[in-house]
This record gives C-alpha cells, structure tokens and sequence, in this order.
C-alpha cells in the first residue's frame, strides 16, 4: 500500500497543476472580459469544456496503466486524484458560465464513474496478460486510444455544453 | 330522491355562476400612432376596466423585456398607464392573475427606415420634407414618457395641440426639447413663447417657432443641415469607469488559498479520504465566498448642456456584476425611472412597475459571477450654471461664474487643453491659462476633451449624487457645460 503513496501524490500534484494551469486562463480571459465590459460566459464555457477535455485524456492514459501495474485500487486513487483537484475551479467557472447544473453534475460523475470503470480494465488486463510489462504497454496503448478518442470527439463533447 | 338531484344542480348552477369570470376591458394603444424605428423606443398606452373590484397583474411583453404592474382594480373605474417600451415590431399586452382569466392584447409597432416627422396639428395641413416620412397625429398620440420621443426625428405641433396636452405629456415634450430634439411649434403666443423660451438644449438651434406651415418647414429643412452634438451612448457612458474588479479579486484570493492548502495537503498527508476532503471542503468554501458577496453596482451620470441653458441631458448607465447564478433584484433610483430601460436589447430583463406613480421600481435579471448588467437611463435635469470665459491678450482666460450658484472646484478645458478650475462664488472670477496645463486623468475627462470642440471652451464638475435615492454607493457622474463664443 506504502508504494502507492508516490504515485498518488504525484496524480495529486498532476491534477493540481492541470487544475491551477485552467484557473489562470479562465481568470485572465475573465478579467480581460471584465475590463472591456463584455461576457465572461464564453470563456467560462471553453474553461469548462478544457477541464472535462484535458482530465478526461488525462484519466484514460494514466488509471488503467496503474491498474495494469499495481490492481485496482491504486488505479482508482491515482485516477480519483487526477480529477478531485479541479473541483473548487469547476465549481468556480460553472458560477461564470451558462451550462445547467444538471449537465455539469452529469458530466463530473462521468469523469468519477469513469476513475472507477477504467482501473477495473486495467486489473483485468494485469490477470489476461501474465508478464506485466506487457500488460502495461497494451494497457498505456489502450490509454492512449481512449485519451485520442476523447480528442477526436471533443466537438461533440463541446456541442453537450452548450 | 329527485328533489336531491335538483338541488344539486341548482347549487351546481349557482357555483358556475359564482365562479364565471368578471369581465375586463383592456386596450392598449401605442404612441406616435404606432410609427416608430428600430433600436429606438416608444410607448403604449393602457386602460384597464373591470366590473368588479379585484387585483390583477399587467404584463407588457416587448422583445426580452417585459414590464410588470400590479393593479387594484375598482368597478367602473379605469386604470390609465404608459409603459415605456424598447422599438419592437409586437409589443403583447396581457392582464390576469394565475387563477384568473387573461385578456391580451398585441400592438404592432411599425418599424419605419425612414427618419420620421411627426405632424401634431389641428388642421388637415400637412407638408414633406426630403426623405422624412411624415405621420398625422393628434395631442393624445404624443407620448408622456421623454424616451418615446425617440421614435420620432422631427416634430411639428400646433398652439392648439400644445394646449391640448396633459401635463405629463408636456414635460416630457420640454425634456425632448432640452435633450436637444428637433421641434417646431406653429402659431405661437407670448405665454408659450415664455414657457419655450430657453427650453431648447444645443443653444436653443433645435427648438424653433414659425408663424406658418411651410415657415416650419423651411426652417426645420435649415435646422436639420446642421448637426447637433450626439448625445453620448449608453456604451459610452459605461466605459467612463472601469468596472470593479473586487470579486475578481477574491475569487483569485480564494484559489490562490485553495492551491496552497491542497499543495501542503497532498506533501504531508497520503490518506486519500483526506485527500478528497480537501477539494470538497472548498467547494464548499468557494460556495460560501460568493454567496456571502453583495453584487457590486455603479450608478454612471455623464451630462452636458450650455452655459446659461435652463436644462442640460444626461445619459446614465447602472453596471451591476453578478457573482452567483441567480435572479437579481435590483431597486431603481426614483429620479432615473422615468427612463429606466435594459443597455442592451439581448439581456432578457424585467421590471416592476409601481401604477400608482407610474414609475418603474426595480429590475429583474439573471445573473452570474463576472456577469455585467447594465441598465440605461437618459433626461434632463435643471441646472443654472453660468459660465463666462473671456481671452486676454496674454494668452490666459478670464473665466466668471455669472450665475447665482456657487461653484464646486472643476477642469476648465479650452483649445484641447485641461486646466484647473478653482471653485467660484456667484459672481466671483478667475485667471486661467497662465500655469501648466493638466494631463487627462482619467477617461472621463478624455471623454470630455473629445466631446469639445478643439476651438471651444467648455467646464467640467463633478455631479454630486447624494440627493438621487437608492443611487449605489459606487456612484460617480460628471457635468459638461460648453461655453459659447462671444
């Protein structure tokens, strides 16, 4: 259990970052919004769109690859603390922006339900697979397609917010 | 048996009866005979009539704007309200209460690309001027709130007509005149040549008596080959300040705290509950900080006039941020209400309007953090600055208060330059021009520079706006009076 503990910070610390790094867009494109009297909503709603878009290709290439390595639970802290971080700024733009709770609700626990679904794949590839190096290259390839799958669609998901 | 059966459907007959609804009698007409141009704003006229005494709710729905009056109806009296409304093509008109039955009434506004001249007159005279249209109408047409007069570009009214008037309607036709609309009044006599006389804004150029028809049309024709100073917009008045950043300034606080105390949480502990807990609990916090924020609102006053004129306009803007999502109230100044009315045609927003007075009491929007509403008014208020600024030959300015009221201290701008002006006492003078010129400091005296011409000389003060009630804290209004030329 000790040998997780790195590697939960270090999800922790990831999920700060990206979480800190989409604040202060989201803060500069709102103060310049705010200075020339126009609406803050649109950056708002690209900040939102950007916190489900980079946390969700973040989850997929990092919590089944966890789970591959060291089971499912790891893979669901690592993946828990990757997306928690964000919350406080999420709770923050979707104050700023238009989107309806319901939808932003629906949306996180997709991303939570998600960093509890994909770590399972990601233990039951560990039991398919007997070598483990090669269940976490099949499980970081499997990541990878997810993570450029969530890209790929991301029109999609942005025609959901607004 | 039978007998129980017929009594029941007498009661039954009696309860439908008891339950039919009273009638109400609803009409609405708009002003200007329905003519009116896009983007602009007119008015409807309403009377409401009920058989029996009751409480209702009025509703004028114009575009995303609508206009909400409670109204406590007595039998066989009628209740007569004009509602101003922004320029729409269908403006719907409906009475009711959520148990009651609901009359409605639609009024088309005709949206005319032409600019329009309005013919106010007795008489069946009528007369064209190039690329105006021109509409008839009677003393009942004209509007009794001044921001429906800009519908109109041009008026020509009769002596009769203007004797016609209610009192309303001629105040709001001498706050037309002195936001510098363009008027010919026919056939005057002396008593109304006093009561016009010095009411015209922009030098008394746009406010005009002729003795004849085609007199009035010759010299509106001449009036409108000169321009009058714009008067300045909405936006412009917003962008006299910047907007408060101190909800901005907290939210930054806030995560700035939040990434510190989730930074030393994921070095010092490993427990993932608690690691959790952390963005929870400043959800929560985060949460709490708006809520517990008031909504910061600024009332903006820009106004200009002539030294000496009796009335100078201004144009206000009320800046409200949101800072959560929810339906703010906020409480319209009494003295701006007559005007009151959304910056922007997009923003859905409603009023409540207070029948008795006839005046809007508050406004109604949606809002949301770092959201910006604004509401816009625009009038005149009266003034009795006098300002007399005569060149000496050393290159400075003589400048005296002749009017009766003492001056606060203020910026003298003349030749593009702004100076210091110390304040006066009625008669008192002053020498300007000899120092150092001052840099603009900030945008409203830039607005002021722009706003004079680089040859003319004008006085800047600021207003002060204690006396407007309910006016935010965060209130700043300027007044420009122009100076003319010897």
């Amino acid at each position: 259990m000790n040998d997780d503990v790195p590697a939960r910070r270090l999800a922790a610390l990831t999920g700060l970052a990206l979480a800190a790094t989409m604040a202060l867009w989201w803060l500069g494109s709102s103060r310049i919004a705010l200075d020339r009297v126009s609406d803050a909503g649109r950056a708002s709603a690209d900040a939102l769109q950007a916190l489900w878009l980079v946390r969700g290709m973040a989850l997929a290439l990092v919590s089944m690859r966890v789970a591959a390595l060291r089971g499912w639970h790891p893979g669901m802290a690592v993946g828990l603390m990757l997306i928690a971080p964000a919350w406080p700024v999420l709770v923050l733009v979707w104050s700023a922006s238009t989107l309806p709770w319901l939808t932003a609700a629906v949306l996180e626990l997709l991303l939570v339900a998600a960093s509890f679904v994909l770590p399972l794949f990601g233990q039951a590839l560990r039991r398919a697979v007997p070598r483990a190096e090669s269940a976490e290259v099949i499980a970081t390839s499997i990541g990878l397609a997810l993570a450029s799958a969530v890209w790929v669609t991301r029109a999609l998901w942005a025609g959901l917010l607004r | 048996m039978l007998r129980c059966l017929l009594l029941l459907g007498l009661a039954l007959c009696g309860m439908a009866h008891a339950v039919e609804p009273s009638h109400t009698d609803l009409t609405a007409e708009p002003a200007w005979k329905g003519w009116s141009r896009p983007g602009r704003a007119s008015e409807i006229d309403i009377r409401v009539t009920a058989e029996t005494a009751r409480r209702t709710t009025l509703e004028v729905v114009a575009g995303l704007q609508t206009v909400r009056a409670d109204l406590d109806l007595q039998p066989g009296r009628t209740v007569r309200l004009q509602i101003p409304v922004s320029s729409v093509e269908r403006v719907t008109v409906s009475v009711g209460s959520p148990a009651g039955p609901s009359e409605r009434r639609d009024v088309v506004l005709a949206q005319s690309e032409s600019p329009l001249l309005g013919l106010a007159l007795v008489t069946s005279e009528s007369v064209s001027i190039d690329g105006f249209h021109s509409v008839s109408l009677g003393a009942d047409d004209l509007p009794r709130n001044s921001t429906a007069y800009s519908s109109i570009d041009a008026l020509v009214l009769d002596a009769p007509t203007l004797g016609a008037l209610d009192q309303r309607q001629l105040g709001a036709l001498l706050e037309h005149a002195a936001g510098c609309g363009r008027i010919v009044v026919l056939n005057t006599n002396e008593r109304v040549r006093r009561l016009l006389d010095g009411a015209g804004g922009c030098g008394g150029h746009t406010l005009l008596n002729a003795a004849s028809l085609p007199e009035a049309a010759e010299k509106l024709a001449t009036s409108l080959a000169t321009s009058v100073p714009p008067a300045m917009s909405p936006g412009g008045v917003g962008e006299l300040t910047r907007p408060a950043a101190g909800i901005w300034q907290r939210v930054v606080l806030c995560l700035a705290v939040y990434f510190a105390a989730a930074a030393l949480a994921v070095l010092f502990f490993s427990s993932l509950p608690l690691l959790l807990v952390t963005p929870v609990l400043a959800c929560a916090a985060a949460l709490a900080l708006l809520h517990a924020a008031q909504p910061p609102s600024q009332l903006l006053v820009w106004s200009e006039g002539e030294s000496g004129a009796r009335f100078v306009r201004y144009q206000a803007s009320q800046r409200v941020q949101g800072v959560v999502r929810e339906l703010t109230r906020v409480p319209i100044p009494p003295q701006l209400a007559g005007s009151a009315r959304a910056c922007s045609t997009k923003r859905a927003m409603s009023f409540g309007f207070d029948a008795n007075r006839g005046l809007a009491t508050f406004a109604e929007f949606e809002t949301r953090l770092f959201d910006q509403a604004s509401l816009c008014f625009s009038g005149g208020f009266p003034t009795t600055r006098i300002v007399e600024a005569q060149d000496l030959p050393d290159g400075s300015r003589e400048v005296r208060n002749a009017g009766t009221m003492a001056w606060a201290p203020g910026w003298l701008l003349a030749g593009g330059l702004l100076h210091e002006l110390p304040a006066l006492g009625p008669g008192a003078r002053t020498l300007i021009g000899s120092g150092m010129p001052q840099a603009p400091r900030d945008a409203a005296m830039r607005t002021a520079l722009t706003r004079t011409p680089a040859d003319g000389v004008a006085a800047l003060w600021p207003l002060e706006l204690g006396g407007v009630v309910d006016a935010p804290i965060e209130s700043k209004g300027w007044l420009l009076v122009s100076v003319p030329r010897p």
